[in-house]
């Protein structure tokens, strides 16, 4: 019978071990949990369609359709993932399973990459949902190629992953004080500013020209997302263990 | 030695909660430290667990240092407190295959199966926990914090809300853990129950600790006769 403790030559396949576990556990509780993958989905698609009756249904000229569901893409984007970031927390302060994983030696850094990697995945998955939605709706359906809509992919995912970056280490925080999920949405909005109008710019211009006419923006986008995801590793012990 | 606590104590702004609390804890014995609500017991024991920093003092834990080198030392420990420190959504055995998979658990599905009958939980294995009563939430706690083979144990008030077979399950447990030499600290006010488990006592008071005496040195009725004394008013 083992017991005790591991000697320190098993650290890396261990650590490997349970970020892996962690992970399959995250996605398996946020797929489990039905109403919260009902109630970002809704609200997704609620985004969508006001703009979309907002502003229908006669639509302008083709670029400012582009610009309005780039607008509409983002908004949705940014606050189904601040509900799924808190909902991702939620679920380990209560009952405090959170301590229950401090309690099997897992360096904080690397549960905060697994909440990354789990939190984009689940944000990807609705956004690969939600980008045919509205461009169906704003009537952008038909000019976008599968090249196009790759490329926007592409965009989307650098920005969740920044906005999960910065997200997850400051979702830690926040809901461990009360009204907690309310702060989340002030204190991380004024943040990921940047990654908005990164990719929102990168956006506009995928579906205008088909590609990356300023790459400012593009550099903005992927230069602030490794930023934020390097400096949050890096804060990760201090958030979760204190 | 499994544990040595030494000058343990925590602050929380101007409350002192445990005060330079010192004891230590050798193979086999099962120290026992009575205390009523608010004494600073589970204080103590999350200290113990490293889930507490103290505000001063040193810990040891197989012979470690536990404040500094806290994430080594933690797989050597199995916890039992007032929370679930688990996933209410997920069923008792999806709970132990994931912890044991962070513990790195070797022949993990049979001994999440075996635990879970030992325990008295093999009929609710796929149940989700949030449907258990305190009870069985209980059962599942001690067996998701004997899953990992921990060289000490921390029990946190375990025979709270429970009915006379689980009592019984806690009591036979901690025996056969006791004879596996580990290192074993539980906190209770149950006096007659916490004589029965127990090696060596120590009462908590008002946030210190004071030992009382090993158990052949002292009888049932005198450790019930003593903590009466020392109960504030």
């Amino acid at each position: 019978m083992k017991t005790g403790i591991p000697p320190k030559n098993e650290t890396n396949m261990k650590a490997l071990r349970q970020i892996g576990a962690l992970i399959r556990k995250d996605l398996e509780l946020q797929f489990r949990s039905k109403e919260t993958l009902v109630l970002i989905f809704v609200f997704s698609v609620l985004v969508v369609l006001i703009f979309a009756f907002a502003f229908g249904p006669i639509f302008p000229e083709r670029v400012e359709r582009c610009k309005l569901t780039a607008s509409v893409l983002w908004t949705a984007f940014v606050f189904a993932g601040i509900i799924i970031l808190n909902r991702s927390f939620v679920v380990e302060r209560s009952d405090s399973a959170l301590h229950g994983i401090r309690l099997t030696g897992v360096d904080a850094s690397n549960l905060y990459l697994s909440k990354v990697v789990s939190n984009v995945a689940s944000l990807f998955l609705l956004e690969i949902v939600i980008i045919p939605i509205a461009l169906q709706f704003l009537d952008l359906l038909n000019g976008v190629t599968v090249g196009v809509f790759l490329k926007l992919l592409g965009v989307v995912s650098i920005g969740t992953l920044g906005f999960c970056a910065v997200g997850v280490l400051l979702a830690g925080m926040s809901t461990s004080t009360n009204g907690g999920e309310s702060l989340l949405s002030v204190i991380l909005l004024p943040l990921v500013v940047p990654i908005i109008i990164g990719g929102a710019k990168c956006t506009v211009s995928l579906l205008v020209t088909g590609g990356v006419d300023n790459w400012f923006w593009l550099n903005l986008l992927i230069g602030c997302s490794l930023v934020f995801l390097a400096s949050a590793y890096l804060l990760a012990g201090a958030v979760i263990e204190e | 030695m499994r544990l040595h606590a030494s000058h343990l104590t925590k602050e929380f702004g101007h409350r002192v909660i445990v005060k330079n609390a010192t004891f230590s804890v050798q193979p086999g014995e099962v120290v026992t430290i009575f205390g009523p609500n608010g004494a600073g017991k589970t204080t103590l024991i999350k200290i113990l667990a490293t889930l507490l920093k103290p505000t001063s003092g040193d810990l040891e834990i197989e012979g470690r240092d536990a404040i500094a080198d806290s994430l080594e030392v933690r797989s050597a420990l199995g916890v039992v407190i007032h929370e679930m420190l688990a996933y209410p959504m997920f069923s008792p055995y999806e709970n132990l295959k994931f912890f044991g998979q962070m513990y790195g658990v070797q022949g993990l599905e049979d001994r999440a199966t075996t635990l879970l009958t030992e325990v008295g939980l093999q009929r609710f294995t796929h149940e989700p926990l949030h449907i258990f009563s305190r009870g069985m939430t209980q059962r599942f706690m001690i067996a998701r914090a004997l899953l990992h083979h921990p060289s000490v144990l921390l029990f946190d008030e375990p025979f709270s809300g429970l009915d006379a077979s689980a009592k019984q399950l806690v009591l036979r447990r901690v025996a056969e853990e006791q004879q596996n030499s580990k290192g074993i600290v539980i906190t209770t006010h149950n006096t007659e129950l916490g004589y029965l488990v127990g090696t060596r006592f120590f009462f908590m008071i008002d946030g210190r600790l004071e030992e009382v005496a090993r158990k052949d040195e002292i009888t049932a009725e005198t450790l019930l006769l003593m903590y009466e004394a020392r109960l504030p008013l």
